[in-house]
């Protein structure tokens, strides 16, 4: 096995915040330093060591085996490096980060990717709420890197979301997008109502038109060469733009002056 | 040196340093495509009158281009990289964004930036549209969209650029005005396939070889009287007797190595016409070695392949 691994040794009684315990930290630390290292579950901090068993060679990779929904902040303020997950996690997984890989192989809870500016966050299941949104009382979310959900997302997703992109291979719930600035969602399911409501700049990708507010325009549909550039250019992407030449192009939120766009194919 | 009859005489193509870049057009058709590239590097045949010398590298199957059309890779080229972040954006906005169906990409990746949709997206007077997604760390170049009559036209922020080399040449001497023609196209023709180069003049011939100087004042240059069959006699000249026409080429690159292998290149391709197809001799135009840095030495490139940096 190369890099940490963090083996539960039991069901967590409480909710324990990994935050800050990313590669680039436990890189350089011994596996006794590791253990000893104290982390906040419940209302106190307990070694490393009570909750996990620590095993492997620091390289700046860490893995944490079994994950658990009350794994909070893993991975949160990665800069580089990779962290593997191989269950599901709780809320702000990958929360601030600004590099680095962060792979989850079950569910995310809240504020997954929240005010992230770098990096890459790949999600096999489903996310929470405000996946990529901007956290409480932040005013920007995601606004660089890319997150990826395998599955569906819950509510608020890409809310004010800055920049980077967002795909999210199922549905997405109420709310998405809202007060977006800039930036990229791309939805493969339905949508949520409310959908981009004061939205000012950005682009939803949607395979067919959902309802919108009331500020949103429908331009038309339109042969759009940045489809082909970004179907090409943007793995990511490609699996929904593949096949596109043409989209329906519906712009908003114009009740705030906003230029957004909603981009579904046709 | 002799080769199948013809002469290699002993002399060398001095070339300067010039900044180049790389754009890739592309279009709906091919032959849009081939028009906006014509157009893109249309009067830039000499930075003395141009402001810059350009021309089309060649041409991009759909699979080769960023959007997956068909396209034309240009290089365009200045005596510095200030020069060139001017003369890139204004053809670009006269000759691209106005061309049907068109989009223009970056076509190098390092160096410094020559701006792209970085200058010309205000045309769309605020309803341009940035993207820059992409990459393995989402860190993707930045592209536009700008609304336009006929649709959007979409172009990346700006471009890369190289320290490349212009001037880079030789001249073919034939007996007559015909077969120095055919002697150039076939030149041409071969070396256009070398990468990295262009051919700026017209049909990538030049009739009217200048030297530096003139008895004029304010001409930088004027005709090169030692290769002019017809003043024969009247000057130095530099051409025998059965000399009755000279065309020159000229090539500009990315690198030394490009223009090296192009002159290579074309001069073979020449000289398999030979002497039978009216062909004397191959020269060079050059300065006496004194003002650039680039000397491509005709009989060291036809023996070796390579010539040399001053």
């Amino acid at each position: 096995m190369t890099g940490v691994s963090l083996k539960p040794r039991a069901p967590f009684e409480a909710r324990v915040d990994l935050s800050g315990l990313t590669p680039e930290v436990t890189g350089p630390l011994s596996l006794r330093e590791l253990e000893h290292r104290e982390v906040p579950c419940g209302g106190r901090s307990v070694k490393l060591a009570e909750l996990f068993f620590v095993e492997g060679a620091p390289d700046g990779v860490l893995l944490v085996e079994l994950g658990d929904v009350r794994l909070d902040g893993v991975g949160a303020g990665m800069t580089k490096g990779e962290l593997i997950v191989d269950g599901t996690v709780g809320a702000h997984a990958g929360r601030g980060m600004s590099g680095g890989m962060l792979r989850i192989g079950g569910d995310a809870g809240d504020f997954l990717g929240s005010e992230m500016s770098g990096g890459r966050i790949e999600l096999a299941g489903n996310a929470g709420s405000h996946a990529g949104a901007a956290g409480s009382g932040a005013r920007r979310g995601l606004s660089g890197g890319v997150l990826q959900i395998g599955g569906h997302a819950g509510p608020h997703a890409a809310e004010r979301q800055r920049g980077g992109l967002i795909t999210i291979a199922g549905d997405a719930g109420e709310g998405l997008a809202t007060g977006m600035i800039a930036g990229t969602v791309s939805v493969g399911g339905t949508i949520g109502p409310l959908a981009g409501r004061g939205m000012k700049r950005g682009t939803i990708f949607v395979n067919a038109a959902p309802e919108l507010p009331a500020g949103f325009i429908d331009t038309g549909t339109h042969e759009l060469v940045a489809l082909r550039l970004i179907a090409r250019r943007v793995p990511e992407l490609s699996a929904l733009l593949g096949g596109w030449t043409r989209a329906r192009r519906i712009v908003g939120d114009t009740l705030i002056g906003g230029q957004g766009e909603v981009l579904a194919g046709a | 040196m002799i080769l199948n009859g013809v002469e290699i005489r002993d002399t060398f193509a001095e070339a300067f340093p010039m900044v180049g870049t790389r754009l890739i057009i592309t279009a709906d058709t091919p032959e849009w495509a081939l028009i906006a590239g014509r157009t893109t590097t249309g009067f830039a045949t000499s930075v003395i009158g141009c402001g810059c010398e350009a021309g089309i590298e060649r041409t991009l199957n759909p699979e080769e281009t960023p959007d997956g059309r068909p396209g034309v890779s240009l290089l365009i080229f200045a005596m510095d990289f200030g020069s060139l972040k001017k003369v890139v954006p204004l053809r670009l906005g006269q000759c691209v964004l106005t061309c049907p169906t068109t989009a223009c990409y970056a076509g190098i990746d390092t160096g410094k930036r020559v701006p792209l949709a970085k200058t010309i997206r205000y045309f769309a007077d605020g309803h341009q549209i940035s993207k820059k997604i992409g990459g393995s760390k989402g860190e993707g170049m930045r592209f536009w969209r700008l609304p336009v009559m006929e649709g959007e036209f979409v172009c990346d922020e700006d471009t890369g650029s190289v320290e490349g080399v212009g001037g880079g040449n030789f001249l073919i001497l034939a007996r007559s005005r015909g077969e120095a023609l055919k002697a150039a196209e076939t030149a041409v023709a071969a070396m256009v396939q070398v990468p990295g180069i262009i051919l700026p003049f017209p049909g990538g011939v030049v009739r009217s070889g200048s030297k530096v100087g003139s008895k004029y004042k304010g001409l930088f240059a004027s005709t090169n009287d030692a290769y002019c069959p017809t003043l024969r006699g009247t000057v130095p000249s530099q051409l025998p007797d059965e000399v009755g026409s000279v065309l020159e080429i000229v090539i500009d690159g990315m690198s030394f190595a490009a223009v090296a292998e192009a002159t290579r290149v074309g001069i073979t391709a020449v000289c398999a016409i030979g002497a039978e197809g009216g062909v004397v001799a191959i020269d060079a135009g050059n300065y006496g070695g004194n003002l650039g840095p680039f000397h491509f030495k005709l009989r060291e490139i036809m023996q070796n392949g390579a010539g040399e940096t001053a």
